[in-house]
């Protein structure tokens, strides 16, 4: 098997992929995020003052088991709140966020739509933040990438093939214990 | 003379105090919300409370400096004190933990797990 060699960025950047579950800030202005969006919706926060951006990336999760909620929005608020403090331990603050949202397709079209109900979770939060929504590219049916350079906010948007999205299937709840509780 | 437990949630996003809210009132609880320290030492000086949850990312007077000035006076000396937060390092437990908090809980948080855990600090 051939191996082809890996060839130096021309640009000089540093990309980070963003994964599903993940949210990252940086000031450095040689990273670029970077992410692929089928249902799931990706969350850039920049702040222009400080110069500090970051992005998440969430698929809310299936309810546990004996929760009457139609979705489990514990994990799509988790990781917005975790995107914000990672903003703010950068430097940014929270008052002059500005957010693009991006993904939330229904990329199959037998399915729930899902990406319909994380856009909608994702606008709710923003709106119930004070956070000011600049930009959405949200809903219809094509997977999407976004590239964004947190140091300058600057976004790249691209329809991608549908295979090169993460599945459509809702995440069940991180399989991680979380929530646990240590008195002292 | 009311069995109710009340409950002061202290958090600056709104929507973590609405799942929060939901999640006690549910079971029962009495629960009245601050958006940061200052707005819950305010809130604290006309109220009476049984079970205090802080989060610790906040503006003007976050979660250390609410549990500082809480212990500092003779009122809420032995106050149960939640720490409800997106942070995991054990250096920021340990300065919690330091400064007079009860207990230490990660978000995203379990419900049953949090109503457990306030039921057996309130008694």
């Amino acid at each position: 098997m051939f191996h082809k060699p890996i060839l130096p960025n021309p640009s000089g950047l540093e990309r980070v992929t963003v994964m599903q579950g993940q949210a990252l800030a940086s000031a450095d202005k040689s990273v670029e995020f970077s992410t692929v969006l089928g249902s799931c919706v990706a969350t850039c926060l920049f702040d222009p003052d400080a110069r500090v951006g970051g992005m998440n990336h969430f698929l809310l999760a299936e309810p546990p088991p004996g929760y009457d909620t139609a979705v489990d929005e514990h994990y799509g608020l988790f990781l917005m709140e975790l995107l914000v403090n990672e903003m703010l331990a950068k430097g940014a603050r929270k008052s002059k966020l500005k957010a693009h949202l991006y993904g939330g397709a229904n990329v199959n079209r037998n399915m729930m739509k899902i990406g319909s109900v994380n856009a909608d979770f994702a606008r709710k939060f923003l709106a119930n933040e004070g956070i000011a929504l600049m930009r959405e590219d949200l809903g219809g049916t094509q997977a999407r990438r976004v590239d964004f350079r947190p140091a300058s906010g600057q976004v790249r948007l691209r329809t991608v093939e549908d295979r090169l999205a993460p599945p459509v299937q809702p995440t069940a709840r991180p399989a991680v214990s979380f929530g646990d509780v240590e008195l002292f | 003379m009311t069995t109710t437990t009340r409950i002061l949630t202290v958090d600056d996003s709104p929507s973590m105090r609405a799942l929060l809210n939901h999640a006690l009132t549910s079971q029962g609880f009495d629960v009245s919300q601050a958006e940061d320290g200052i707005a819950a030492l305010d809130w604290l000086a006309l109220n009476e409370v049984d079970v205090v949850i802080t989060d610790i990312n906040m503006p003007r007077l976050d979660g250390f400096g609410l549990i500082e000035r809480l212990r500092e006076g003779s009122r809420h000396r032995d106050r149960p004190i939640l720490v409800l937060t997106t942070e995991s390092s054990e250096e920021k437990k340990a300065r919690a933990r330091a400064a007079g908090a009860t207990g230490w809980i990660v978000k995203p948080f379990d419900p049953a797990k949090l109503v457990a855990a306030v039921r057996r600090v309130s008694h």
